[in-house]
């Protein structure tokens, strides 16, 4: 029953993008996974949802500035459980280019647990699509 | 209104335009930048690469058994911006166009590129040295010269070849 | 015998578990076609229901700031009055409405029950984004509202003077006299009032030129920001219900003939019926609109639906 259930749950998955002072540079790559119709994501069930209360996957992307870090861990806490984070990009894995500045003190997973990282500077929509393929795989084991 | 429907219409015609990319294949461009691949018969340690490194991804240091050095490149800190590929003398670092780059957290520190480039003798006296190419040779000294050879010999022995023999020697 | 046989009607067919798989197969086809006119490939047709699986099993967060009860009875009185509303409109060849007089009164009441359910809502949720949007949902229940009245009043004297007294206000008194003579689609005067129905519909429902309550990307979903797992499922019912309500009271106002007698035609017919009225009034605007703004939104609703009921109510009074 649980299998069934299971199966039937990973088609519905609801995104919701945190932007941690980050470029935009992801964030666009983020949008064109999404809403263009070349690498529609809508015909997997998946949607971006305006309010972090209806999330299951959390995009995080950016390096975490002193400045946001309070915010987002306030915002991380409202996403209701189950919940699987993924890191966009190189900055929110590992600081990037910007990992000797004086804003920012420590890498994302720091503050809260991370699953799944997608390297790049912006990484490629395809590879977007692989890393929430990835979370969803485990996003389903934890209901 | 017109404007609308008419593209409405079309738009039925066509169909979609998606490329449904887990069950299809997406082929990437030829010239994309993706993920570092190093040549450790053509590197010669000069570490140009380390200096231009937008994210300081990449990092030379003397391998623990003193006999090379270690090459890494930490794939979650790179930007994939190809200066490393633009400023490296003999080109033995290259981006190839693989883009999938999603992994797992277990493997974070382990996504990486590593090689290591081994310390030849050199041919006149012996010494453990990282050798040079013969094309860096040639954008020092010309073509016309026994190259393959001098690429071989340590800086010592080198200038003392060219001292005495000059060049042209065969 | 006759509490049975309202618990089945609420319950089962027509509310209850008919209506909720109809809603949710409407609101499946919308979603695919609406995504096919942008030349995507979209969602599956049964999205919803596992949207809906999904959600009932999320945890429900409910904020300090709330207003505990009203926070957790706010979607169930959406949902419940839609039930009802469904139980009362007829469908020729199948079912004949519950009750014999002043159906329309009582449904034009359980009509606004979801807007005011999500008002409640928005305002137990305690959250700014949620108070923005409980006003721009009453400015736009106020606009939509009017030109709703007036047409079902016109509705209402058409029938009535035709048959000799002034007016009717019962469902299956208008569906019977239609079946007689004729439907109100092909009559001439009523065709203004028609035209600012299928106006009124876009505003109810909540779609893209008028979904100003519910603005995503604004106000971050407004009403329903404060809303996960149950609560939040049960919003998205109503709403499907809602756009069922609204197709089955056009069809039984203005186009309720059925084909012969077999109640398995007829079903299908009204069905087909329900999804070409959903395709030209939520999917092509959708597909083709803007949002507007508040006062915009709100000015066409008081020219333009108002203006065409207007006409086709002093053609009706002049007994044209």
């Amino acid at each position: 029953m649980s299998d069934l259930l299971q199966k039937i749950i990973k088609k519905s998955p609801w995104i919701y993008r945190i932007n941690a002072g980050s470029c935009n540079g992801c964030d666009v790559e983020m949008a064109t996974t999404a809403l263009i119709p070349r690498y529609d994501v809508e015909r997997l069930g998946i949607r971006y949802c305006g309010s972090p209360k209806h999330a299951d996957i959390v995009l995080i992307s950016g390096p975490v500035t002193a400045v946001v870090r309070d915010k987002v861990l306030r915002v991380y806490d409202e996403i209701p459980n189950p919940k699987v984070v993924v890191a966009v990009g190189i900055c929110p894995i590992s600081g990037g280019v910007f990992r000797d500045s004086y804003a920012v003190e420590n890498q994302l997973d720091a503050y809260i647990p991370v699953d799944v990282n997608v390297p790049g500077c912006p990484p490629r929509p395809q590879a977007i699509i692989d890393g929430i393929a990835m979370a969803i795989e485990i996003w389903k084991t934890r209901f | 209104m017109n404007t609308f429907l008419k593209v409405i219409l079309r738009n039925i015609i066509k169909g979609p335009s998606t490329m449904k990319y887990p069950f299809e294949d997406s082929p990437a461009p030829e010239k994309l930048r993706g993920k570092i691949k190093h040549n450790p018969e053509a590197c010669v340690a000069c570490h140009m690469c380390e200096y231009v490194c937008a994210g300081g991804a990449i990092r030379m240091q003397e391998s623990d058994d003193k006999k090379g050095m270690d090459f890494v490149v930490w794939h979650n800190s790179c930007t994939f911006c190809g200066l490393c590929e633009y400023y490296c003398p003999t080109k033995a670092i290259h981006l190839t166009n693989d883009y999938h780059t999603a992994h797992l957290e277990e493997d974070k520190y382990n996504y990486t590129e590593k090689t290591s480039v081994r310390k030849q003798p050199c041919i006149c006296c012996g010494e453990p040295i990282i050798s040079l190419t013969p094309t860096l040779v040639e954008k020092i000294y010309g073509k016309e010269g026994d190259v393959k050879d001098l690429s071989k010999m340590c800086q010592k022995c080198r200038r003392k070849a060219i001292w005495k023999d000059g060049v042209f020697k065969s | 015998m006759d509490i049975v046989r309202l618990a089945i009607n609420i319950l089962i067919f027509p509310g209850g578990l008919f209506a909720i798989s109809l809603g949710l197969f409407l609101t499946g086809v919308d979603r695919k076609l609406y995504a096919r006119l942008q030349r995507r490939v979209g969602p599956p047709i049964y999205q919803p229901c596992i949207d809906m699986i999904k959600l009932s099993q999320k945890e429900i967060i409910i904020p300090r700031t709330a207003n505990y009860t009203f926070f957790r009875f706010a979607p169930i009185l959406g949902f419940a009055g839609m039930l009802a509303a469904i139980a009362i409109i007829p469908v020729t060849g199948i079912y004949s409405g519950l009750y014999k007089s002043g159906d329309l009164l009582v449904l034009l009441y359980l009509l606004s029950l979801p807007a005011l359910s999500l008002m409640i809502g928005a305002s137990a949720s305690g959250s700014p984004y949620s108070s923005i949007g409980l006003s721009r949902e009453m400015t736009m229940m106020m606009a939509y509202e009017i030109p709703l009245l007036i047409v079902l009043l016109t509705v209402g004297m058409r029938v009535g003077m035709a048959s000799g007294k002034t007016a009717v206000f019962s469902l299956s008194s208008i569906v019977d006299f239609q079946l007689k003579s004729g439907a109100l689609l092909f009559d001439l005067p009523m065709l203004p009032a028609i035209l600012a129905f299928m106006c009124c519909i876009p505003g109810t429902v909540g779609v893209v030129p008028f979904d100003i309550a519910e603005a995503e990307t604004e106000i971050a979903e407004g009403p329903l920001l404060e809303y996960s797992g149950a609560g939040l499922a049960m919003f998205k019912l109503t709403g499907g219900l809602k756009m069922l309500v609204l197709s089955a009271l056009a069809i039984a106002l203005f186009f309720p003939s059925g084909i012969g007698d077999f109640w398995l035609i007829n079903l299908l017919w009204f069905i087909a019926k329900c999804m070409v009225l959903s395709f030209f009034t939520t999917t092509l605007v959708r597909a083709t609109r803007a949002r507007m703004r508040m006062d915009q939104a709100f000015k066409f609703y008081l020219l333009f639906p108002t203006a065409l009921a207007l006409v086709s109510l002093i053609l009706t009074l002049l007994r044209v």
